[in-house]
């Protein structure tokens, strides 16, 4: 934890395997920032931008894995050494389906660019975006610093996200039955909505992986939850 | 979740074989351990682990007065094997040995028949009146000792001509020969290649079903694998005395941590 | 990356100076070790060819065929032939019997030339009290004419072993050039034959005037009894003190103190031992001197120190982890030490034993002391009550007769140390022997 291995090499290849994370996580904030931008400001370029990058980032989570996959059967990690190699695996999981998340909202963007303009939901994306961008970012500080604190933080903060969900929802349930030709759009920017608040849950994800990282514990308590759309339905009546 | 198990690595057995309660041991004036307290459960294996000089060997050999025969050794504290304290002025330590075997470091089989090896303790216990009786214990012990299809044909050869694996496999066929309650394994393994090695930690996993074992190693993963209780030791002290499962993924004792991840020696 | 110049200059195939220098050294030393070698051996064989060429023809001694008459007139006055009456008759009648023998012999010859007082000196002075035992243990060869071979006299055996020639003869007033004609016409006639002497082996030691007669017998047999005595005490004890020492006793400034002192014991001079025999077995206890007992419990002694520490030393070479196998399996202390630790230390046990006995064996210094340096002829009884006979030992006697005047006795002297040497090397062998068969692996 904070001494050093006896073995120094044990150490350069944690340090390494967790830069390659900071890496990838640097990556994928890049890639939300983007991709949301994009569909703000309807940059079909940017938008294409965004869905090329996504290669290196599922290129950094291969690495990952291999280079988790030698320390393990080299250095045989045992305790802290154990957990933190594992919760690189599942942190680099984790970014890698944000990273495709990103990316499907740049093709939705190159796609939403041909209709109608939806009045205020790109903004409304672009803020729930950013609420996540600094989930991630704060989950991946936690890491790094074995901040308990902010990593419980950030599990709290999935909330906010689940009812900005929750509000885009019904915000596009009521575009589509007042213009069907609206529906087209409204459901490219539910699934993008979607797509976000998924993201939001990786990044709490991730700050389990901390918690765990850093006491042993895996949180078992009820996490709060915002998103109640499952329930909608009958609201509808 | 708890009705499927992967493998039953739990603690089987609750009830105390050994308990030490601050136990101290003196080289001269040099204390060697200082104020251990533990449990070891029957039909447990317990590894103890901790860098060299912390005492765990010493600690061992408490366990069945070996360190008698050390001049300058002086223990304290009371250690109970079932609620009877092998320190007493009473304790015959040559019962105790019968009832508490040892296995070494190095295998150290007597340069006499594979036969005569396993035969040596029930011989001087008077284990048995027969040739018969002493033939089945013989072949009883090899068999615990997973060695009786590699040697039955040449029971006379003698047992420093086995391969190390097999020479220290005979080593604990001879400590189970007496019967013992308890065995205590001093670095079994150190001087076994890594095939003998699993095949003498199979047998260990195996032995658990009749036997109290107590394992010292070096090798941390070794005491991962083949116990079901870890304690380490480290400058004399009993650090931490847990489940292994937590030990090696989260031990309590920053020192425990630092001790199996590598950091201190 | 080196740059190449360094890298040409550390090539390993041109040897640099240091290197060359070092080689030259071990050479060097090489060459040193081979010389002390050669040293040695060239020592070795000088000592052993010098023995060998001086005592080899102890073992071999002259004879001469006589036709005795045995006279009853001189002999058995009486008639009764009863040998308690026949005893008066002493070896000074024998001996013109013998001599008259062979004058009639060389008469035969044609051996003329020769006065009878030299024929008879031709004869061994022993011969007399052989022919003399002979007539008295067979009475009834009174009367007739027997053959009977005689010992010849130590300077016609010398002239046959090339110590004696007509030159020195001339010289000499035990011997005359006409008993040297004589004694060739009698090889000549078969009569006279130099052969393989078992007596140097039995026969008890002779006074000054007949080396021809004298033998170890008594010496060997005093060396046996005296080897007995140690082995019987030495080893026992020993190795009982050894194990007590080494397994048992607590480590003290005591034990401490023993240890030192069984060191310091070993390199006490023997002839101290011999001094220390002398007051307390001979002066204090009353024991008879140049007796067996005394001069075994001497190199008893001297030896236990020997057998002590090769004892230990062989114990402690056993590893402890064999100790720890049997008190592991719960065996009491004592079934460890005697059950597995003796075993395996046996071979060496046995073989300090052997060579503290052989370092016995060819002890003289004490034995000096303790009166076995004395003339016995007598051979000691069978034991236990031999012991306490006058008897002498090996070494003893080799000194003995390197002191006497006539150099017959040298040869004698040499080939007594062959047989001290013979028996060193069997008891060698032995323990070479006992160490490759107990040899155990571990």
């Amino acid at each position: 934890m904070n001494d050093p291995h006896i073995l120094s090499a044990f150490d350069r290849d944690l340090e390494g395997i967790q830069a390659l994370i900071m890496k990838m996580g640097g990556l994928v904030e890049v890639a939300i920032s983007d991709a949301t931008k994009a569909l703000e400001t309807r940059d079909v370029e940017l938008a294409e931008q965004v869905r090329k990058n996504d290669a290196a980032i599922d290129a950094l989570e291969e690495q990952v894995n291999i280079e988790a996959a030698r320390v393990i059967a080299i250095r045989a990690p045992a305790a802290s050494d154990l957990r933190t190699i594992l919760t690189v695996m599942k942190l680099a999981g984790n970014l890698e389906r944000v990273g495709d998340y990103a990316k499907n909202l740049g093709k939705r963007t190159s796609a939403l660019v041909q209709m109608p303009v939806i009045e205020g939901a790109p903004g409304a994306l672009r803020r729930m975006g950013r609420q996540v961008e600094n989930m991630l970012h704060d989950a991946l500080d936690a890491f790094v610093q074995g901040d308990v604190e902010l990593a419980i933080d950030v599990r709290d903060r999935d909330e906010e996200v689940d009812q900005m969900y929750n509000a885009l929802f019904r915000e596009f349930l009521t575009f589509m039955m007042e213009d069907p030709r609206n529906i087209s759009a409204c459901m490219h920017l539910h699934f993008i909505a979607k797509n976000i608040e998924r993201m939001g849950d990786h990044a709490t994800s991730i700050a389990e992986q901390v918690i765990y990282n850093v006491t042993g514990e895996i949180p078992d308590e009820e996490r709060p939850k915002g998103d109640n759309t499952s329930y909608t339905f009958e609201t509808m009546e | 979740m708890k009705d499927i198990q992967l493998e039953n690595r739990a603690v089987t057995d609750e009830k105390t074989k050994i308990a030490a309660n601050n136990v101290n041991v003196y080289y001269g004036d040099t204390r060697a351990i200082k104020d251990v307290n533990i449990d070891i459960k029957s039909r447990t294996v317990t590894a103890f682990i901790g860098p060299s000089g912390c005492g765990k060997s010493t600690f061992l050999r408490c366990l069945n007065r070996m360190n008698d025969t050390i001049d300058s050794c002086r223990v304290e504290g009371r250690i109970l094997l079932d609620n009877e304290d092998i320190y007493d002025t009473k304790v015959d330590p040559v019962q105790l040995r019968a009832k508490v075997g040892m296995v070494f470091q190095k295998p150290n089989p007597f340069p006499k028949s594979i036969y005569d090896n396993v035969a040596y303790g029930p011989r001087i216990h008077g284990l048995a009146s027969k040739k018969a009786d002493l033939d089945g214990i013989v072949e009883d012990s090899l068999r615990k000792a997973a060695l009786w299809d590699e040697v039955k044909d040449r029971l006379q050869a003698p047992g420093t001509g086995l391969s190390g694996g097999q020479q220290q496999r005979l080593c604990i066929a001879r400590a189970i020969a007496t019967s013992p309650e308890v065995l205590l394994m001093d670095e079994p393994c150190s001087a076994l290649d890594p095939i003998a090695t699993a095949q003498v930690e199979e047998l260990i996993d195996g032995l658990r079903t009749n036997f109290s074992v107590v394992i010292v190693t070096h090798s941390m993963q070794q005491a991962a694998r083949v116990s079901q209780q870890t304690a380490f030791f480290h400058l004399g002290n009993l650090v931490e005395l847990g489940d292994t499962d937590h030990v090696f993924t989260n031990p309590t004792d920053p020192r425990t941590e630092s001790y199996i991840t590598g950091r201190i020696g | 990356m080196t740059a190449p110049s360094t890298a040409a200059s550390t090539s390993i195939m041109v040897a640099d100076a240091r290197t060359l220098k070092r080689n030259a050294a071990e050479k060097r030393f090489r060459a040193y070790g081979l010389a002390a070698i050669f040293a040695g051996l060239l020592a070795l064989v000088l000592l052993v060819g010098s023995i060998l060429n001086n005592g080899a023809s102890a073992f071999k001694q002259t004879f001469i065929q006589i036709d005795v008459t045995l006279p009853e007139s001189k002999l058995d006055k009486s008639g009764v032939r009863d040998p308690e009456v026949m005893k008066k008759a002493t070896t000074v009648t024998y001996a013109p019997l013998l001599r008259d023998g062979l004058m009639a012999k060389l008469d035969e010859l044609g051996v003329t030339d020769i006065e009878k007082k030299e024929v008879g000196n031709m004869i061994s002075k022993e011969a007399a009290a052989q022919l003399r035992n002979h007539v008295l243990a067979n009475p009834n060869l009174i009367g007739q004419t027997i053959p009977f071979e005689v010992l010849a006299n130590g300077r016609i055996d010398g002239f046959f072993k090339g110590r004696v020639d007509f030159a020195s003869a001339e010289l000499d007033k035990n011997v005359s050039p006409a008993q040297l004609n004589a004694a060739l016409a009698l090889e000549d006639a078969g009569s006279l034959e130099t052969r393989f002497n078992l007596g140097f082996l039995t026969a008890p030691d002779a006074s000054d005037q007949r080396p021809e007669a004298a033998g170890l017998g008594v010496a060997i047999l005093g060396s046996l009894y005296m080897m007995g005595v140690v082995l019987l005490l030495a080893l026992p004890i020993g190795v009982t003190a050894s194990i007590y020492l080494e397994e048992f006793a607590p480590t003290n400034r005591w034990t401490d103190l023993i240890e030192v002192n069984i060191s310091n014991l070993a390199a006490v001079p023997s002839i101290v031992f011999g001094i220390l025999g002398l007051a307390i077995f001979i002066n204090f206890a009353g024991l008879p001197q140049s007796a067996p007992i005394v001069g075994g419990l001497v190199l008893t002694l001297m030896t236990l120190p020997t057998i002590i520490i090769a004892t230990r030393a062989s114990l402690k070479s056993v590893p402890p982890s064999i100790r720890d196998a049997a008190l592991g399996v719960g065996a009491s202390k004592m079934q460890a030490v005697f059950h597995h630790v003796l075993p395996l230390a046996a071979p060496g046990i046995l073989t300090g034993t052997i060579i503290g006995l052989a370092q016995a064996l060819g002890e003289t210094a004490p034995l000096l002391l303790i009166g076995m340096v004395a003339f016995v002829r007598e051979y000691p009884a069978g034991p236990p009550e031999g012991l306490f006979d006058p008897a002498t030992a090996l070494p003893v006697q080799i000194y003995n007769w390197t002191q006497r005047a006539d150099p017959a006795f040298v040869e004698r002297a040499s080939g007594a140390i062959i047989i001290l040497l013979l028996f060193l090397i069997v008891m060698n062998a032995i323990a070479v022997m006992l160490r490759r068969r107990f040899e155990r692996r571990w």
